[in-house]
């Protein structure tokens, strides 16, 4: 039975992980015209275990991608300089998107788990109904 | 009593084997996305009941043989999940693979469903035994 809490905590917590990764990730295409907006990236990590809890998963810290900027070339645009360019973002949408849809798919794995735990664990709990 | 009958025991020992690799099998979904991380299993129940009632004398692993002792009141005691060594790596270093923990929860849902129906089975054989229904 402890096992079956183990799982529900662990899956909690990895849908908990992959909804902040797609919370940056919509923050990034929010930005995706903004100039200058640098791609915000997490990466998850295992929290240590202790004694009695399993090793959870959590997002580590945050950080850019270090990428080139790209150079637009639009002289009406008020950033612009003499040339008539300025600093886009380095977001790329495909990308995002991809990542948006492997985080998608990742939470629907961790919630069927979650829910065959809390199936198995219903079903034990049953046993003492009859 | 209860404990006493060999096909509970094994039932027991088949529900809980199940619950610890749910765990492990959660714990890989959980980190399917993790840089790094290397798979978990667990053995299959055969083979730890293979070295349970190996040669009768359940000599091999450690017995508890008092009650005070750590792990005595059941036998079957599920191992601890271990990394899996040659499983295939992501390049990120990850050797989770999502289908093949599917396949794994769906397998152990059902030991799970098969070792509560026995428990429910025996149990109530004992009270068509004592007079109930």
């Amino acid at each position: 039975m402890s096992d079956l809490l183990h799982t529900m905590a662990l899956s909690a917590s990895g849908m908990k992980a992959q909804s902040t990764r797609l919370r940056h990730v919509s923050e990034n295409i929010a930005n995706v015209d903004t100039p200058g907006f640098r791609r915000k990236l997490v990466s998850f990590e295992a929290a240590p275990a202790g004694i009695g809890r399993p090793a959870l998963v959590e997002t580590g810290r945050v950080r850019f991608d270090r990428s080139e900027l790209p150079l637009i070339h639009d002289p009406g645009n008020p950033l612009a300089d003499e040339s008539g360019n300025y600093r886009g973002s380095n977001v790329d949408l495909v990308v995002e998107i991809a990542d948006a849809r492997q985080a998608q798919r990742s939470y629907e794995a961790n919630l069927k788990m979650f829910d065959q735990a809390r199936q198995m664990t219903s079903n034990l709990l049953d046993l003492l109904r009859n | 009593m209860f404990a006493d009958l060999e096909i509970v025991r094994m039932a027991q020992g088949l529900a809980r084997h199940a619950a610890a690799r749910q765990e492990a099998v959660a714990r890989n979904v959980a980190n399917v996305n993790t840089p790094g991380y290397k798979q978990v299993g667990l053995p299959d129940f055969a083979s730890l009941h293979a070295r349970t009632v190996s040669s009768g004398s359940e000599a091999s692993g450690m017995r508890a043989t008092r009650a005070a002792h750590l792990g005595a009141g059941h036998d079957y005691a599920p191992p601890a999940p271990r990394v899996v060594a040659d499983a295939r790596q992501a390049p990120n270093g990850n050797s989770v693979s999502l289908e093949g923990e599917i396949m794994k929860a769906a397998e152990l849902r059902r030991d799970h469903d098969m070792a509560l129906a026995i428990y429910r089975t025996a149990t109530s054989v004992l009270r068509a035994g004592i007079g109930r229904r």
